[in-house]
């Protein structure tokens, strides 16, 4: 099995310590991706399951195997870089067989590699020109065709995607999805882009601070964030979040924040949590646009509204905190002109102790 | 032109076409463009100025005397009142024997040079690059770049010393293996490995300076791509570091060929001697004694030019050459 797992992993750059123990289980034909704000410590981590950072503690093992001293060559995993990482003096053929010939493979298998990844990945076309000859999309699938036409056990991606364009980055992750279905070799990607953490993964990583905030698939991580940091981490707008005090309503317990109360389902967890400083989460998607107060609704004042086409960010400010809400424009922007207010369903919304930033409720209805 | 003359005589259609050639912005002229910018950035212009006049002053108004190459230069009639004699001292340059076997000496030291002096830096650098302890590796480096600073003079007296028959280091160790002394310095065969090797140890640390530049804007990952490809540090330095620099080898190596009769004349006379001029007497040295000891002034510059023009011709087609074959160039 050509597994991947991390057992109590550090990193450490003299005193400094930037990956703090940590624990994750890649499975086989798995894509993995690890998601985080810049300096989180996902690079260092893909780079020391390369070899190409030494692992100042715990354990990596590769198909069973201890790898912490074993040299990056002997670890068969294949690796693309944030920079594509090509020889400029070599044409897309030697690129892709760069690998191949290091390895003093026959010139036969060579040529029927390059072959097949070319054909794989729509080189064929491209094989007698330079790197500096192509653009950047063609650029980053040789940068996978040399990773893919080793067969690796263990693919590594260090953030593939971030030089290219907006629509060259949503075509070449549709593509590396593909290609991850047709080879089905375990995969671990790296980004800072959670919208291609939730396009790609089987199971996200979430990291922040050289520690691992939460593992799952993209939607147990959508709907049950485990604290206020992944919350706001995933998400395009990410979550709402405003400081609340928990307080007891008429039906069940409420937040409150300002003059205003907000109503929250009556879980046991938040009924005895009375009193307590949280951060209450709503999802842009999940608030319901009002025009005039209604029972249980939330005024807020409108700041901005950014169109999208079928839908539109309304930016709001509910007592001073920023609070953003996608709404649909129904094709007339102009209803959107009056939003004075929201609601939401109480089982939808997130509540997070304000001082550890620990999940109080869970969701409870998948959308 | 008033208005009204503008307007009369023409036909409607005449007046359409003035008025869209009126209307047509018109790119400004070449010159128009230079003096723009020039104006607008005036300063930078300032900043070029004292390499414009050191080029003009040093390089360019001498080359007013280079006509006394064709010329029965005397000094007391100068460079204008001396007669022209059209190509005479090209042909006394020709049936001159020294001439000739200068001329054959550059050649030969210059090759030497180029195929051993060349590819040290160049190794050099590469071995650097290889070293991964930093004390180790920047002693090495001021040991190697040490030479260039110091004063052609006193280099040409270490070696005088070193292959002195009597005290020097080299005849000490011939002598450990029971080799009799050798004049080497008096020796014309000697002299060539000598004057090479001096030239190398001299400059080769430093020209490995912009080599290690080269190296040093290599992409790092260029690097750990190939670690992970399970490539061997011999094989990553000839297939990503030497392809890497290899457009600075050849630009050096044109500028090089461009320099190949600029034999390094001062080391030369520091080390020559009657005896080995067989060997060691170069197109510029007989330039030296032709032209300021012999006072042959109109002689010295014609061999002076044809020396220059010889390596026009040659920087010329090693660039076009590299051009057509390498995508790299001068110019």
């Amino acid at each position: 099995m050509s597994g991947v797992q991390l057992k109590s992993i550090v990193k450490a750059y003299g005193a400094v310590e930037v990956v703090h123990g940590i624990d994750l289980d890649v499975n086989e034909k798995e894509f993995v991706v690890l998601v985080g704000p810049s300096g989180c410590g996902k690079s260092t981590t893909l780079r020391m399951i390369a070899g190409l950072e030494e692992i100042s503690g715990g354990e990596l093992t590769i198909d069973g195997r201890v790898m912490n001293r074993v040299a990056p060559k002997d670890r068969d995993v294949a690796m693309v870089f944030q920079n594509y990482a090509l020889y400029p003096h070599l044409n897309v053929a030697d690129n892709i067989a760069f690998g191949l010939r290091i390895r003093k493979e026959s010139r036969a298998h060579i040529e029927a590699a390059v072959e097949e990844v070319s054909g794989i990945l729509g080189l064929k076309e491209y094989l007698e020109r330079r790197p500096a000859d192509l653009s950047g999309g063609q650029r980053q699938r040789v940068a996978m065709g040399r990773a893919i036409v080793r067969r690796p056990k263990v693919f590594l991606f260090d953030e593939p995607l971030s030089n290219l364009d907006a629509k060259l980055r949503t075509q070449m992750r549709a593509e590396i999805k593909r290609l991850h279905k047709r080879l089905g070799v375990t995969s671990i990607y790296v980004t800072h882009d959670q919208v291609e953490a939730m396009t790609l993964a089987d199971k996200i990583v979430v990291m922040h601070d050289g520690r691992i905030e939460q593992i799952g698939t993209p939607m147990e991580l959508f709907l049950n964030p485990v604290n206020a940091f992944v919350a706001g981490f995933l998400g395009a707008p990410p979550m709402n979040q405003i400081k609340a005090v928990i307080a007891a309503g008429d039906s069940g317990p409420v937040a409150s924040f300002g003059s205003q109360t907000l109503e929250l389902a009556p879980l046991p967890e938040l009924q005895n949590a009375v009193g307590r400083e949280v951060i209450v989460g709503v999802r842009p998607e999940y608030a319901n646009i009002v025009t005039a107060p209604q029972p249980g609704s939330v005024t807020c004042e409108l700041d901005l509204v950014e169109t999208l086409g079928s839908e539109a960010l309304l930016h709001m400010t509910v007592g001073g905190t920023p609070f953003v809400i996608r709404a649909e424009t129904l094709g007339n922007l102009g209803r959107l002109d009056d939003v004075n207010g929201f609601t939401v369903t109480p089982d939808l919304i997130k509540v997070f102790d304000a001082k550890t930033g620990l999940a109080l409720s869970g969701q409870k209805r998948v959308a | 032109m008033s208005m009204q003359e503008h307007h009369t005589g023409g036909s409607t259609e005449e007046q359409v076409v003035e008025a869209k050639e009126a209307l047509r912005i018109r790119r400004p002229s070449r010159i128009q463009r230079v003096g723009d910018h020039m104006r607008r950035e005036w300063q930078l212009y300032l900043l070029l100025l004292p390499t414009i006049l050191w080029l003009l002053i040093f390089l360019y108004k001498p080359m007013y005397g280079l006509q006394i190459a064709f010329k029965d230069y005397s000094i007391f009639r100068g460079v204008a009142g001396s007669p022209w004699i059209g190509l005479e001292h090209f042909q006394t340059l020709f049936n001159n024997d020294q001439f000739i076997r200068a001329l054959r000496n550059t050649v030969y030291i210059s090759l030497l040079s180029l195929a051993f002096g060349f590819p040290v830096p160049i190794l050099l650098a590469l071995m650097f690059n290889e070293v991964l302890n930093q004390t180790f590796k920047k002693t090495a480096q001021t040991i190697v770049y040490l030479p260039h600073f110091i004063s052609s003079v006193i280099i040409a007296g270490i070696v005088i010393t070193a292959f002195s028959p009597s005290a020097g280091i080299v005849n000490t160790i011939l002598e450990w293996f029971g080799v009799d002394p050798i004049y080497f310095l008096t020796k014309a065969e000697w002299f060539r490995p000598i004057f090479v090797g001096t030239t190398i140890w001299q400059e080769a640390g430093f020209q490995s300076i912009v080599y290690l530049a080269a190296i040093a804007g290599i992409s790092p990952t260029l690097y750990e791509s190939a670690v992970v490809d399970g490539a061997s540090r011999w094989q990553m330095m000839w297939k990503i570091t030497v392809p890497s620099i290899m457009p600075t080898i050849i630009i050096m190596l044109i500028i090089r060929i461009g320099n190949m009769l600029e034999v390094s004349f001062e080391m030369i006379i520091l080390l020559y001697q009657p005896a080995t001029y067989s060997t060691a007497d170069v197109v510029n040295t007989f330039i030296y004694r032709q032209g300021l000891q012999g006072g042959q002034y109109d002689l010295a510059a014609a061999a002076g030019l044809f020396n220059a023009v010889v390596a026009f011709v040659l920087v010329m087609t090693a660039n076009t050459i590299s051009k057509r074959y390498s995508r790299t160039s001068l110019w």
